[in-house]
C-alpha cells in the first residue's frame, strides 16, 4: 500500500463532501457531507503518520483530536438547525437567506 | 524734497479709508473735509516735489516688494521732470474737484463713498505716476481702472450707470492684456522691469528690432485702451455717466491721459521702432478725426466734450507718434487744464438746468453768467484761439508732425483742429447764446451755481489761459528744455515757430467759429442740410459708426455662444460620457450583487471555485509567492 | 513626538471633549468645538516659527515591518515639512476656524456629529500635509474621504446623497490609482519615503506611465477637466460651511500632490509631458471661464470659477521655472481664501435670502450693503486686481509660462479677460442689479460674521500688498524643486 491509495480515497471523499456541502438542500444532509470532508481531512492525517517525510504518532492523535471536534460541532450544528427547525418550520437551505446583502 | 514723494499718495488713501469708516450720513461734512485737506497736502507735496526736481535733479528710491529666485521685483518712486509735472496735473486737478465736488453732490445720500472712492483714485493715480518700473505701473494702471469703475456705476441703481462701469473696466482690461503681455516679454528680454534698465537695453541693442516693434505695440494697445483711442475708445462716451467732477477728473485730465503718459515714459523703447512710432501716429490721428466727427452731432453735452477727449488725445498720441516728445506731452497738460475746466463748468450748467441734453439748453448767458465765461474761456482754449493755452501746444503737435514728413497725418490733424474749432462753438452757441428759450417757468429756477463751485473753475481758466506760455517759439521753450533736462534718451528737437503754420490754424480756428456762428446763432446756413441728404451717414455718426453695435454683434455674442456651447458639451458629452461609466459600473455591481444571495452554500462555491483559480494559477508560475 | 505629530493630531482634543458633552448642550458644543478649532492653528504657528528658526522638525519612527530577508519591507511613521506644505498646514488651520464658526452659524441639526467629523476631517487634512512618507499620506489622505462623504450626504442640499456618491465614485477611483502608483513605488524602490524615492532611478516608461497614473489621481483631485463634474455637484450641495474647507484646501491637495510627487519625483518625465499639463490648464481656464458665464447659479458659478483658477496653477506647473511654480504655489494658497471667503457670503446670503439665483438676488447693494461690499471686493480678488492675493499668482504665473511655452501663454490670457467678463457679471448683477429683493429686515453682515469676513480678507490683502510674507516661505520649496528639474 502506498500513500496514493489512501491520498486518493480521501480526495474522493472530500470531493464528494464539498459537493454535497454546495449543493444540498436539506441542511441535515449538508452537516454531514461537511462530517465527510473532516473525515477526509482526518484520513490524509493518518496517512501521513504513517507514510510521511518523518513517521510519528503526533498525526493519529491529532486525528482523534479532529473526530472529537467534529462531534462537538456537528451537535452544535444540529442544535442550530432544531432551533431554527422550531423557528421557521423548515431545513431547507434555501429559505435560511437573511444574511442576504 | 524729491525724496518725500513716496509720501504724496498715502495723503488722498488716508481720504480713503478715513471715509470709508465713516461714511455715515453724520460724518458727511467731515468727508467733504478730510478730503479737500488730504489731496491739498498731496499738492503741497508735489508742487514740492516740482520744485526740488527743477533744483536737485533726478531721484529714485526702491525697496523690494517681491522675489522669484535671483529676480526682484521693486516698488518705489523715481522723480523726473516728467512724472513731477503729472504728479502736480494730478494733484492740483484732484484738489480742485475734491473742492468743486462739495458743492455739486451736496445732499448727496453716498457722500462719504463718493469721496472715499475719490480718494482711492487720486491715491492710484498719484503712485502710478511715480512707478520707476513697469509692474508698479501695471498694477496702479489696473487700481486706476478700479477708481474708474466705482465712480463710473456710483449712480449704480441706473441701469446705463451699470453697463457703462462694466463696459469701461472690460474694455480697458483688454488693453491691459496687451501690457501685460508686453512687460512680460520685457522682462525675458532685459531681465528687469526697471525703466532705466529697459532703456539701457534698448539703446545697447540688447533686444532685436522685431522684439522691440512686438512689445512696443503690446504695450500701446494697453495705452490705447486706457487713453481710449480706436479701437478701445467707446468706454469714455459712456463713463459719463459717471458724477461730472469725476469726468473731469479721471476722464478729462488725469486717468485717460495715462496711456499718453505711458507711452512718453516708454518713450525710448517706442522710438527704437519705426513700426510702432508710425502705428502710434496712425491710431493717433485716425483717432482725432473719427471722434472729432463724431463730436459734432451728439445731443449730451457731456458726450460732446468725451468725444473732444477722446480726439484730444489722439492728438497726443499723433505727437508722440511722431517724435514729439515734447508735444504730447504740452498737449497733455494744457489739455488737462482746459478740459476739467469745460468738464466742471458743464457738470455747473448740468446742476443748474437738470439735464445733460443741449436741446433742453439755450440762452443760459443772462442766467449764469460766471459759468458761461468760464465756458467760454475753456472753449477758446479748446479751438486753439490765439494767446490761449490751446494754441501753443496744438501748434506744436502739428509742427512735430510736418517735421515727421507725415503729410496725410498732418492734414488730419488740420482738420480736426477745424472740426474741435466747429463743434466746440456749436456747443457754445447752443446752451448758452442760442436764442431758444427755456420756458419761463424752468428758467427761473437756473441760479448761477455757488461759490465753491466757481472758484475751481477759476483756477483752471487762469491756468487754461496761461499754460500755454511755459514753452513758445516767442518767449522760450521752457518745458522742452526742462523736460529733455531730465531724461537723458530723449534728443530735443530745436524749436521753430514756423510762422505759416501758426497763420493757418489761427485761420482754421477762426472759421470754424464762424461757421459755427452762422449755423447755430445766426442760423443763415442750415445744419440740418447734411443729415436730411445723408440721412443713413448721420444715422451713423450719431451712433459712433457703430463701433459698440459690431463688438455687442461679434464679441459678446462669440463669449456667450462659447459659454452655451461649452454647457452643452459640459451637460451632454462630458456628463454622458461620466453617466455611462456609471451605468456601466452600476451593472457590474448589479450582477457582482446577484451572487451575494444569503446562500452559505453559494458563498461557499465561490470560495471554492477562488481557492482553484489561485491554485491554477500558483502551479502554472511555479510558485506561490 | 515632535511638534508636528502635535499639531497633526491636535484637533483629538476637540473630539474627545465633544465626546465628552452630552448632544442636548448645544451652546456649550459649539463654543468647544470654536475653541478647539484654535489648537491647530497655534500649533501651526509654533511649527511656523520653528520652520523659520531653521529648527529640525522631521520626525522618523519605525512603524511597520513585514517580509522576510529579501523581501523585507519597512514602512515608517513619517512627518515632516517644506516650505509649501507648511503654508498650507497654516491654511488649513486658519480656514478650519472660520469654517467652524460659520457652521455654528449656519449648521442646525446635528451639529455635535457636524463638529466632529470636521474635526476628523482636519486630522486627515494636517496628516496630508505633513507626512513625509507614500504609506502615511495614503492613510491622511482616505482619512479625509470619510468624513468629507457623511458630512456630504448628511447635511446637504436637495441631491446631497447623488452629491456625496459622486464625490465617494471619483475620489475612489482617484485614490485606487493612487495606490497602485505607491504600490508599484514601493516595490521598485523598496521605500515609500519621498526622498528614497525621489532619489531612486526608475526607468523612463515606468516613471513616464507612474507620472500619467499620478496625474489622473491628483487631476480628479484638482480638478482637471473632463474629471470635474463631482466637484460642482459638491460646491452645489454641499453646505457651504463645508465647501470653505472643500474648496480652500481640500481641493488643493491635488495641486500640493501634482508638484510634491508629479515634479518631485519624476522631473525628467514631467519635463517631457510638461505641454500636455499646460494644454490641460490651458483647457481648464479658458473652458471653467466660459461655462461660468453663462451659469444662473452663484454656487455653480463659482464652482467653474475655480476650475478656471486651478487652471492657472496647471499653467505654473508646467511653465517649470521659478517663477511659475511659485506663481502655481501663490494661487493655490491665494486661491483657498478667496474661494472660501466667497462660499461664506454665499453662505451669508442663502442663510438670509434663502435662494442663490443670480437673477433672484438683485439689488443686494440696497439690503445688504456691506455684503455686496465684501463680495464686490473678493470679485475683484478673485479676477486678479493688483493689491489682492489674486494679481501676484497670476503675474507670476503669466511670467513664468510665457518664458517657456509663449503661444499657450498667450492664449491664456484670454483667460484674464475672460474672468473679468463673468466676475463682473455676477457680481454686479446681484449687487447693484436690478432690484428684485424686495424682502425688508434682512440683517446685514454683523457680529460674529464679521469674524470670518476680516480674517480671510485681511489675508487676502496681506499676501497680495506684502507677497513676500508668503514667498519667503515657499521660496525653499520652489528651490528645491527647481534645483531637482536642473533649471
Amino acid at each position: 500500500m502506498t500513500v496514493h491509495a489512501f491520498l486518493l480515497l480521501a480526495a474522493a471523499l472530500f470531493a464528494l463532501g464539498l459537493f454535497g456541502a454546495l449543493t444540498k438542500r436539506n441542511t441535515v444532509i449538508v452537516l454531514i457531507c461537511i462530517e465527510l470532508m473532516l473525515n477526509a481531512v482526518n484520513l490524509n492525517l493518518v496517512a501521513f503518520s504513517k507514510f510521511g517525510v518523518n513517521p510519528a504518532i503526533t498525526g493519529q492523535i491529532f486525528s482523534l483530536f479532529s473526530i472529537t471536534v467534529a462531534a462537538a460541532e456537528a451537535a452544535v450544528g444540529l442544535a442550530i438547525l432544531i432551533a431554527l427547525y422550531r423557528n421557521k418550520a423548515t431545513v431547507q437551505v434555501e429559505d435560511m437567506n437573511e444574511m442576504k446583502g | 524734497m524729491t525724496q518725500i514723494a513716496w509720501i504724496i499718495p498715502f495723503f488722498p488713501l488716508m481720504t480713503f479709508l478715513l471715509c470709508f469708516i465713516f461714511q455715515k450720513r453724520e460724518w458727511h461734512h467731515l468727508c467733504s473735509r478730510v478730503g479737500i485737506m488730504t489731496t491739498g497736502l498731496a499738492l503741497i507735496g508735489s508742487i514740492t516735489v516740482l520744485i526740488g526736481q527743477m533744483i536737485f535733479g533726478n531721484s529714485e528710491a526702491v525697496i523690494s516688494w517681491l522675489s522669484i529666485g535671483d529676480t526682484v521685483f521693486s516698488i518705489g518712486y523715481i522723480v523726473n521732470p516728467l512724472n513731477a509735472l503729472m504728479l502736480v496735473i494730478v494733484s492740483l486737478v484732484s484738489f480742485l474737484v475734491h473742492i468743486y465736488s462739495k458743492g455739486y453732490m451736496a445732499g448727496e445720500e453716498r457722500l462719504g463713498t463718493f469721496y472715499a472712492y475719490l480718494g482711492f483714485f487720486t491715491f492710484a493715480m498719484l503712485a502710478l505716476v511715480l512707478s520707476p518700473n513697469l509692474l508698479q505701473l501695471y498694477m496702479f494702471w489696473e487700481l486706476v481702472g478700479l477708481g474708474s469703475f466705482l465712480l463710473i456705476g456710483f449712480y449704480f441703481h441706473k441701469a446705463e450707470a451699470r453697463a457703462a462701469a462694466k463696459k469701461a473696466f472690460l474694455m480697458t482690461r483688454v488693453g491691459d492684456v496687451g501690457l501685460l503681455i508686453g512687460m512680460i516679454l520685457v522682462f525675458w528680454q532685459v531681465g528687469s522691469l526697471e525703466f532705466s534698465a529697459i532703456f539701457q537695453a534698448v539703446s545697447g541693442g540688447d533686444m532685436d528690432s522685431g522684439m522691440v516693434t512686438l512689445v512696443a505695440l503690446l504695450i500701446f494697445i494697453g495705452a490705447v485702451g486706457k487713453s481710449g483711442q480706436f479701437p478701445l475708445h467707446s468706454w469714455l462716451p459712456d463713463a459719463m455717466e459717471g458724477p461730472t467732477p469725476v469726468s473731469a477728473l479721471i476722464h478729462a485730465a488725469t486717468m485717460v491721459a495715462a496711456g499718453v503718459y505711458l507711452v512718453a515714459t516708454l518713450f525710448p523703447l517706442f522710438e527704437a521702432s519705426d513700426t510702432a512710432m508710425l502705428v502710434v501716429a496712425i491710431t493717433g490721428a485716425f483717432t482725432a478725426i473719427f471722434a472729432a466727427c463724431i463730436a459734432i452731432v451728439q445731443t449730451d453735452i457731456k458726450r460732446v466734450l468725451a468725444y473732444s477727449t477722446v480726439s484730444q488725445l489722439g492728438y497726443m498720441m499723433l505727437a508722440l507718434g511722431s517724435a514729439g516728445y515734447v508735444a504730447g506731452v504740452f498737449h497733455l497738460t494744457t489739455h488737462a487744464f482746459f478740459k476739467a475746466l469745460l468738464f466742471l463748468a458743464a457738470g455747473s450748467v448740468i446742476h443748474a438746468a437738470h439735464t445733460q441734453l443741449i436741446g433742453e439748453m439755450g440762452g443760459l448767458w443772462k442766467r449764469m453768467k460766471g459759468t458761461g465765461w468760464l465756458f467760454l474761456i475753456g472753449t477758446l482754449a479748446i479751438a486753439g484761439m490765439p494767446l490761449f493755452s490751446g494754441f501753443f501746444s496744438k501748434e506744436e503737435v502739428l509742427l512735430a508732425v510736418w517735421k515727421e514728413e507725415h503729410y496725410v497725418l498732418f492734414t488730419l490733424g488740420l482738420i480736426t483742429a477745424f472740426l474741435t474749432a466747429f463743434y466746440m462753438f456749436r456747443l457754445f452757441f447752443l446752451v448758452f447764446m442760442s436764442k431758444k428759450i427755456i420756458p419761463y417757468k424752468r428758467r427761473k429756477k437756473i441760479f448761477e451755481s455757488p461759490r465753491v463751485m466757481i472758484l475751481p473753475m477759476v483756477v483752471l481758466a487762469l491756468l487754461a489761459v496761461g499754460a500755454g506760455y511755459i514753452h513758445t517759439g516767442w518767449f522760450g521753450p521752457f518745458l522742452g528744455e526742462w523736460l529733455a533736462s531730465g531724461n537723458e534718451y530723449i534728443t530735443l528737437h530745436p524749436h521753430e515757430g514756423a510762422g505759416w503754420l501758426m497763420a493757418v490754424t489761427t485761420l482754421l480756428t477762426f472759421l470754424g467759429i464762424w461757421m459755427a456762428y452762422l449755423m447755430y446763432q445766426k442760423e443763415k446756413l442750415d445744419r440740418n442740410y447734411l443729415s436730411e441728404a445723408f440721412p443713413g451717414v448721420y444715422e451713423a455718426v450719431l451712433n459712433g459708426f457703430f463701433v459698440d453695435v459690431l463688438y455687442q454683434r461679434t464679441v459678446v455674442f462669440a463669449t456667450k455662444c462659447l459659454g452655451i456651447v461649452g454647457t452643452w458639451v459640459e451637460r451632454y458629452v462630458i456628463q454622458g460620457i461620466l453617466h455611462f461609466i456609471e451605468d456601466i459600473t452600476i451593472l457590474v455591481t448589479k450582477l457582482a450583487s446577484k451572487l451575494q444571495n444569503g446562500q452559505v452554500q453559494t458563498y461557499g462555491a465561490m470560495v471554492g471555485v477562488g481557492l482553484v483559480v489561485l491554485l491554477l494559477i500558483g502551479l502554472m508560475q511555479g510558485r506561490f509567492f | 513626538m515632535g511638534w508636528l505629530t502635535l499639531l497633526v493630531f491636535s484637533p483629538i482634543v476637540g473630539i474627545v471633549l465633544l465626546l465628552l458633552v452630552p448632544s442636548t448642550q448645544a451652546k456649550l458644543q459649539k463654543r468647544i468645538a470654536v475653541i478647539c478649532s484654535i489648537l491647530p492653528l497655534i500649533m501651526s504657528i509654533i511649527v511656523y516659527q520653528q520652520f523659520h528658526s531653521g529648527a529640525d522638525l522631521s520626525i522618523r519612527v519605525p512603524w511597520i515591518s513585514f517580509g522576510q530577508y529579501p523581501f523585507s519591507f519597512f514602512v515608517e511613521y513619517e512627518l515632516g515639512v517644506s516650505g509649501f506644505s507648511l503654508v498650507l498646514l497654516l491654511l488649513t488651520a486658519v480656514l478650519m476656524i472660520v469654517s467652524m464658526v460659520t457652521a455654528t452659524m449656519q449648521i442646525k441639526k446635528g451639529w455635535k456629529q457636524y463638529a466632529l467629523l470636521t474635526l476628523l476631517l482636519e486630522i486627515g487634512i494636517l496628516g496630508v500635509f505633513a507626512s513625509q512618507n507614500l504609506i502615511l499620506f495614503f492613510i491622511f489622505f482616505e482619512l479625509t474621504l470619510v468624513p468629507m462623504f457623511l458630512l456630504i450626504g448628511k447635511w446637504g442640499g436637495m441631491e446631497k446623497e447623488r452629491a456625496a456618491y459622486s464625490y465617494l465614485l471619483y475620489n475612489g477611483i482617484g485614490s485606487a490609482i493612487l495606490l497602485i502608483v505607491i504600490i508599484v513605488l514601493f516595490a521598485n524602490v523598496g521605500s515609500t519615503n519621498y526622498e528614497a524615492i525621489a532619489n531612486a532611478s526608475l526607468s523612463t516608461e515606468l516613471s513616464m506611465g507612474l507620472l500619467i497614473s499620478l496625474l489622473i489621481a491628483f487631476g480628479v483631485k484638482l480638478p482637471i477637466v473632463p474629471l470635474h463634474t463631482w466637484m460642482v455637484r459638491v460646491h452645489v450641495q454641499a453646505p457651504p460651511a463645508l465647501v470653505m474647507i472643500h474648496a480652500g484646501v481640500l481641493l488643493k491637495i491635488g495641486a500640493y500632490g501634482l508638484m510634491q510627487f508629479g515634479i518631485g519625483f519624476f522631473p525628467a518625465s514631467f519635463q517631457d509631458i510638461a505641454p500636455v499639463v499646460a494644454i490641460l490648464g490651458l483647457v481648464n481656464l479658458l473652458y471653467g471661464a466660459c461655462i461660468a458665464f453663462v451659469q444662473k447659479e452663484l454656487r455653480s458659478l463659482f464652482a467653474y470659477s475655480s476650475i478656471s483658477h486651478m487652471g492657472i496653477v496647471l499653467l505654473g506647473i508646467a511653465a517649470m521655472n521659478e517663477a511659475g511654480l511659485q506663481g502655481a504655489m501663490f494661487q493655490t494658497i491665494s486661491h483657498g481664501l478667496i474661494a472660501a471667503l466667497v462660499f461664506f457670503l454665499i453662505g451669508v446670503v442663502k442663510e438670509k435670502t434663502e435662494t442663490t439665483y443670480i437673477t433672484r438676488l438683485g439689488g443686494l447693494s440696497r439690503t445688504m450693503p456691506l455684503t455686496a461690499g465684501v463680495l464686490l471686493a473678493v470679485g475683484l480678488a478673485s479676477l486678479g486686481l493688483p493689491g489682492m492675493s489674486g494679481f501676484v499668482s497670476e503675474f507670476m504665473t503669466f511670467l513664468g509660462i510665457f518664458e517657456s511655452m509663449p503661444v499657450i501663454a498667450a492664449i491664456g490670457t484670454i483667460g484674464i479677460i475672460l474672468t473679468a467678463a463673468y466676475i463682473l457679471r455676477a457680481v454686479m448683477d446681484i449687487t447693484f442689479g436690478k432690484e428684485v429683493l424686495a424682502q425688508q429686515g434682512i440683517a446685514d453682515l454683523q457680529g460674529k460674521e464679521w469674524i470670518p469676513v476680516s480674517i480671510m480678507l485681511g489675508l487676502i490683502l496681506l499676501i497680495g500688498v506684502f507677497p513676500t510674507s508668503l514667498t519667503h516661505s515657499i521660496q525653499t520649496s520652489v528651490e528645491a524643486i527647481v534645483l531637482r528639474i536642473g533649471g
